[in-house]
């Protein structure tokens, strides 16, 4: 990481241009490989309020150099003015909280925290089963479905099924308007059905968040032009 | 009419509706967990480094005790630790943490601050994650192969963690992980850095400034306190 100099240049350079123009807007550049993966939501709250930033994607053969300039060997990476923050969570957080959408109070904050930590959680107890559903790892898909994926699935999204309900139906996860965990939720909920139809049915709550946040303007337009990744 | 809510260390069997907080003007901070350190330890010590008052509720063992098995159905994720303040539930200790230091000026100077203290939690968790399939071994709570653990998680993972936690330590040079003043992630990692130091003596040996550190924040005041105060348990 101390070998990155470039992104040094960067920072000092942004550094005297903040000092030159207090009014101007940081510029943002977020990287990761060409999938939804861990930087989906953060590319949508960008999307949310039309801010403009650069949308990173790594080829994968790039990855071994660009890692050694990562503070923690890892992806995304949001470079806000050259500074660099890793961690997706820290990152869409961070992004959320700037452009409105974590939470109105510090109550809610704590509870799309709450949810979104509980998500980390569920993914991975989630993930090895789904690997083997979305053909990335082997296994018997059908014993696994009943071992594994539908009991941690009816656990979780039986949480988010009462959490949507107990907030008034009003297809937001928390409080009455879109939250980084809306969108985490409806961005996965995506990749499953894609691999796994009819896999998520029994949650009528939770799809009412899925397609109240597909449907908001801006979060449709980035759905119509972003590529298409199966993950 | 206001009466004070002394921090106290209560073993309590459950429900408990005739708590003093009901007469009192200050909201009541009950913080339920098991009679461990473990994910509860943080919200603790960020409570008590707060300056917080609140009721440290500890739980027994389901193998000990029903009290979980009925107090779990009771919470909004059927996990502790959960923070109950004037009755209402917030799970996850992170997201407990972050909502108590926000208000205490514990959570990082400047927005971009408090994400860094969020990211290198975050990477904790990571580290977390992986290693304790060697360290609960160790520690005697599950049953295993502790040498091939050490070996396959243990040493895999802190020498992925540690030279990051080192290296900021040497960079930010104020001697906490983030800016220059204490936040909730120094003492998420004192704290770890004490269980696994003390589990296993000289296992982090090649990282002075974590151990460093350790030292320091286990030696803010209010902490201290707290250490002296609680009970004696390896994690």
């Amino acid at each position: 990481f101390r070998a990155c100099s470039m992104s040094r240049v960067f920072f000092y350079f942004f550094e005297i241009l903040k000092y030159i123009l207090p009014e101007t807007m940081p510029s943002y550049k977020l990287t990761y490989f060409d999938t939804q993966g861990f930087a989906e939501v953060s590319r949508q709250l960008f999307a949310l309020s039309d801010t403009p930033f650069e949308d990173n994607r790594l080829p994968r053969e790039e990855w071994p150099e660009y890692q050694k300039c990562t503070p923690f060997g890892k992806m995304p990476v949001l470079e806000v003015d050259g500074q660099k923050l890793p961690q997706s969570f820290a990152i869409a957080r961070f992004l959320a909280r700037k452009f409105g959408f974590a939470g109105k109070t510090e109550w809610e904050q704590a509870w799309v925290d709450a949810l979104g930590d509980q998500f980390k959680d569920y993914l991975n107890a989630f993930l090895p089963f789904f690997r083997v559903a979305f053909g990335t790892a082997t296994g018997d898909l059908e014993a696994m479905k009943k071992s594994d994926g539908e009991p941690i699935r009816d656990n979780f999204f039986g949480i988010l099924e009462k959490q949507a309900k107990d907030n008034g139906s009003t297809g937001f996860l928390v409080g009455s308007s879109l939250t980084w965990i809306d969108l985490i939720v409806a961005d996965h909920m995506g990749v499953v059905e894609y691999h796994l139809p009819h896999f998520l049915d029994g949650f009528p709550e939770v799809q009412r968040v899925r397609r109240n946040v597909i449907e908001t303007p801006k979060i449709k337009e980035w759905l119509e032009k972003r590529p298409e990744r199966p993950y | 009419n206001v009466v004070n809510v002394k921090i106290s260390i209560l073993i309590i069997s459950f429900p408990n509706s005739l708590h003093p907080s009901i007469f009192s003007a200050m909201p009541a901070y009950k913080l339920y967990y098991f009679d461990i350190r473990g994910r509860g330890e943080v919200v603790r010590q960020v409570l008590a480094l707060a300056g917080v008052e609140f009721e440290d509720i500890r739980l027994p063992r389901p193998s000990d005790g029903p009290q979980w098995a009925e107090f779990k159905s009771k919470t909004s994720f059927g996990q502790m630790p959960v923070l109950e303040i004037d009755g209402k539930q917030i799970p996850q200790a992170f997201a407990i943490v972050r909502f108590i230091a926000s208000q205490h000026g514990l959570a990082g100077a400047t927005p971009f601050e408090a994400a860094w203290v969020d990211a290198i939690a975050d990477q904790w968790k990571d580290f977390h994650t992986e290693f304790s399939k060697y360290l609960f071994v160790k520690l005697g709570f599950r049953e295993g192969n502790e040498d091939l653990l050490k070996a396959e998680h243990g040493f895999p993972s802190r020498d992925n963690f540690f030279p990051l936690i080192e290296q900021q330590l040497q960079e930010t040079g104020s001697g906490f992980l983030v800016g220059d003043s204490v936040t909730w992630v120094d003492l998420l990692i004192a704290e770890a850095v004490q269980v696994i130091a003390s589990a296993e003596p000289g296992f982090l040996d090649a990282f002075p400034e974590v151990l460093k550190h350790e030292q320091k924040i286990h030696s803010i005041s209010r902490i201290k306190k707290w250490i002296e105060s609680r009970p004696d348990q390896k994690r």
